[in-house]
């Protein structure tokens, strides 16, 4: 299994919402990672997958290859699920 | 003046004619064993005047160093000795504060000599001459000046032990870099401070060239750094409507003629000059009101030039294409242009990109930068480039207030920070803070001083940059932008995690991770100080090299493990700003593509060099670079930089570096390629430069298979 990455940034509209699937697909057992972009960290991650809107998802496989991605827009819970299965 | 004085009253009477008064007085001794001349209350009256001691403590000093000369017996003094006896009491005494108010700025003969015989370095831009051996004469002094006077000790000494770079002292009482507006001239005309003679707007094209030329030169004496103009086929385009296509070309020859002419004005240095052109009419100028011939608007708007300003960018690079006399390249004016949505959108631009490629190519004169999606760019100093925000959109409808600068360049040492950090991250990350802390106070430092400059108005010494022909002083201080630079991420996270950020993924996000710290804090000090702090990649032309020299003293056991260059013969460099390492094989897609990662984050523009060498690329494999450069990219800014040889005997030049020349074979020829955003000879690089461009790898195989 890869991993769901999901870029957020404090005062962005619809940020929680992408969050907020964040956390179903963690208790559902996927490996989550949420990077807030105005930490170093979170900025770093988010430049090297050239993300320049928030909120951003990316669906990577286990070699780490991006298998799907929505930026700036926050996608049905089941359309990320259709990738991840 | 430091002059010896024999007391015969002829000479002092000589003397008198060249030395300021108090220098005088304080020189005058007699020839016999009386001192009736001396005059001991000049002491006291230079530290009343220059320091904040007290008149006892000053004519205690004052008769102790008296003691002493009588009690040495010695027959001549001169003024500087005088003031470093007195220098040395007021140490005695623990005046550190006094002292160094009261230290007197100069040079050894020794040095002046050696300065006037040999070229500088440290610029190669500066040719060697009367005129460049003045210009490094006053920036020594203004240097010690800046750094005694205009910088608190922790700053000066944090830039003296090489943990930080204050760029260009020696002209710290000038802004660092500037982007003009055309539009200024076009409608105020050539109306200078102090100038004798004030010129109308221009009528013809030829004059309001001559203007920018004029002014352009006011410019260079007044700023550091580059003079960027932006945004001229389209300004000039009003002015172009009726001119043959004889006369475009003989315009746009006038135009880089003029700016590429050496030894025009400060120090015999060519105006470092950068053009912006579009191929389209940006969105902010479309529907701007022309201004034309004499300074009167046309009555119609920047859109319907259209024609006439692509008229204008083709006879430009026809010329770059030609290359100067002997087929060199320009050196200057850079061309900058700007690859955009609209440029994709606007006729013809398939055959223009084919055009700018091809000089890119032939010549390497071509900067092409990205402005993606909606923000739109003006590029100033080497790389230094501003989006504009909505104020500057509002400008735009009044071309002539698009009028930017920056006030000042200040460079982290970045490899000393990890050789610091022991391998630590809190450690690393908290060393960075405390230096862009104290790059910020430097801003803050620097900007006092110019403010105390420009309140003097018109009667003060940057008077040129105080004049309101439209109402606001020319320079917009509240737009002014405070460079943070950095130099050497590589090594940095190459001593820090073991690996070059070419090495490894994880190495490679720990530089973005830096990057973005960096990023967080301008921001941060941004809001604290109400200033406009932003990353730079700093150009590093001498700064690369005097890091690493100061670095392999100071930190010899960890700096030789990463400094790059060769050691032996002192010809070593750090990596500039957040490059990746110059010598790797790596393809250049792939190379513009993960520098361009950080372009995004550092927000005073960016540039990813592609290095020629000798190899040619075809005009269609460099344009479609260029579109998958913009599509699938972040980089900002590109230059290709081949290399040339150029004979001095038969004054041809041919492709590639070689020892002598190959169609005479002589042996007294020039290498010449960029240095950093520029190009220049090479027999004027330093130490440093000279191992970078040994390392350089010049994407040979992928010009051969056509990548690139
Ligand atoms: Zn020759």
């Amino acid at each position: 299994m890869g991993s769901v990455k999901i870029f957020v940034k404090p005062g962005c509209h619809f940020c929680p919402a992408a969050e907020k699937i964040g956390e179903i697909l963690k208790s559902e057992g996927f490996p989550v990672f949420h990077y807030n972009i105005e930490t170093p960290d979170g900025l770093a991650e988010a430049a090297f997958y050239s993300v320049m809107a928030t909120p951003t998802i990316i669906l990577e496989d286990e070699s780490e290859t991006t298998v799907a991605q929505w930026r700036g827009v926050v996608p049905q819970l089941d359309e990320i699920k259709s990738y991840l299965r | 003046m430091s002059t010896v004085i024999k007391l015969d009253d002829k000479l002092k009477a000589q003397m008198a004619d060249i030395l300021e008064t108090t220098d005088m007085a304080l020189f005058v001794r007699t020839s016999d064993e009386s001192m009736h001349d001396w005059e001991r209350e000049k002491i006291v009256e230079a530290l009343m005047r220059e320091t904040v001691i007290d008149r006892d403590t000053a004519i205690l000093i004052s008769k102790e160093v008296e003691a002493e000369i009588i009690k040495s017996g010695i027959k001549m003094v001169t003024a500087p000795l005088i003031r470093e006896l007195v220098n040395a009491k007021l140490i005695e005494k623990g005046l550190e504060d006094a002292r160094k108010m009261h230290t007197r700025l100069g040079m050894p003969i020794y040095d002046v000599d050696q300065l006037i015989l040999h070229p500088n370095k440290e610029n190669a831009n500066v040719p060697h001459g009367p005129e460049a051996t003045n210009l490094t004469l006053a920036e020594t002094i203004k240097k010690e000046y800046a750094l005694l006077s205009v910088f608190s000790d922790d700053v000066s000494d944090a830039h003296m032990i090489g943990d930080i770079h204050l760029h260009d002292l020696g002209f710290i009482d000038r802004p660092y870099c500037s982007g003009q507006s055309l539009e200024y001239i076009k409608k105020f005309g050539l109306n200078l401070p102090n100038s004798l003679s004030m010129a109308k707007p221009a009528k013809h094209p030829e004059v309001l060239l001559a203007h920018m030329v004029k002014f352009a030169a006011a410019l260079q004496s007044h700023f550091a750094g580059a003079i960027g103009w932006d945004a001229i086929n389209i300004f000039f385009a009003p002015y172009i409507e009726g001119l043959s296509d004889k006369d475009v070309k003989q315009l746009a020859q006038m135009l880089i003629f003029e700016f590429s002419q050496q030894a025009v004005a400060r120090g015999g240095q060519a105006i470092f000059t950068d053009i912006n052109l579009y191929w389209e009419v940006p969105k902010h100028f479309e529907d701007v009101e022309a201004i034309g011939p004499g300074g009167e608007f046309t009555g119609r708007k920047y859109s319907e030039y259209i024609h006439h300003s692509h008229r204008f960018v083709k006879a430009l690079f026809e010329v770059y294409m030609e290359g100067d006399g002997s087929g060199r390249p320009f050196f200057f004016p850079k061309p900058l242009v700007h690859i955009t949505e609209k440029f994709f959108k606007t006729e013809g631009h398939e055959e223009f990109l084919n055009l700018i490629s091809e000089v890119a190519a032939e010549k390497g004169n071509t900067y092409f930068v990205f402005d993606r999606g909606e923000t739109a760019k003006i590029s100033e100093c080497c790389r230094l480039s501003f989006k504009l925000d909505e104020n500057d959109l509002k400008d735009a409808k009044q071309p002539w207030r698009m009028r930017y600068c920056a006030l000042q360049n200040v460079t982290l040492n970045l490899p000393r920070i990890a050789y610091k950090a022991k391998g630590d991250d809190s450690r690393l990350f908290a060393e960075i803070y405390r230096l862009m802390e104290l790059a910020a106070k430097a801003h803050r430092q620097k900007k006092d001083f110019i403010e105390k400059l420009l309140s003097h108005k018109e009667k003060g010494p940057l008077a040129l940059l105080t004049m309101e022909r439209d109402g606001i002083p020319y320079l917009r201080m509240h737009r002014a932008t405070f460079l943070m630079g950095m130099l050497g991420l590589n090594e940095m996270v190459q001593y820090h995690t073991g690996y070059q950020m070419h090495e490894s993924k994880e190495a490679f996000k720990f530089g973005l991770k830096v990057i973005a710290h960096m990023k967080l804090i301008t921001d941060r000090l941004s809001k604290t100080y109400g200033m406009r702090f932003v990353l730079e990649q700093t150009p590093a032309e001498s700064t690369a090299y005097r890091f690493a020299k100061l670095d392999i003293m100071r930190y010899p056991k960890e700096a030789k493990d990463v400094i790059k260059g060769d050691i032996s013969n002192n010809e070593i460099y750090y990596t500039n700003s957040t490059y990746l390492n110059n010598s790797v094989e790596i393809n250049p897609i792939e190379r513009v593509r993960q520098e361009g990662l950080f372009h995004p984050m550092i927000e005073a523009g960016s540039l990813t060099h592609v290095w020629l060498g000798e190899a040619k690329p075809s005009a269609s494999s460099l344009s479609n670079f260029i579109k998958k450069v913009f599509r699938f990219t972040l980089n900002d800014q590109i230059a290709f930089s081949p290399e040339f040889t150029t004979c001095n005997s038969c004054g041809r030049t041919s492709r590639g570096l070689s020892d002598t020349c190959v169609y005479c074979g002589s042996s007294d020829v020039d290498g010449i390629t960029r240095i950093t955003g520029y190009f220049t000879k090479i027999s004027s690089w330093n130490k440093g430069k000279l191992g970078e461009l040994k390392d350089r790898y010049r994407n040979k195989a992928f010009i051969n298979q056509g990548e690139i």
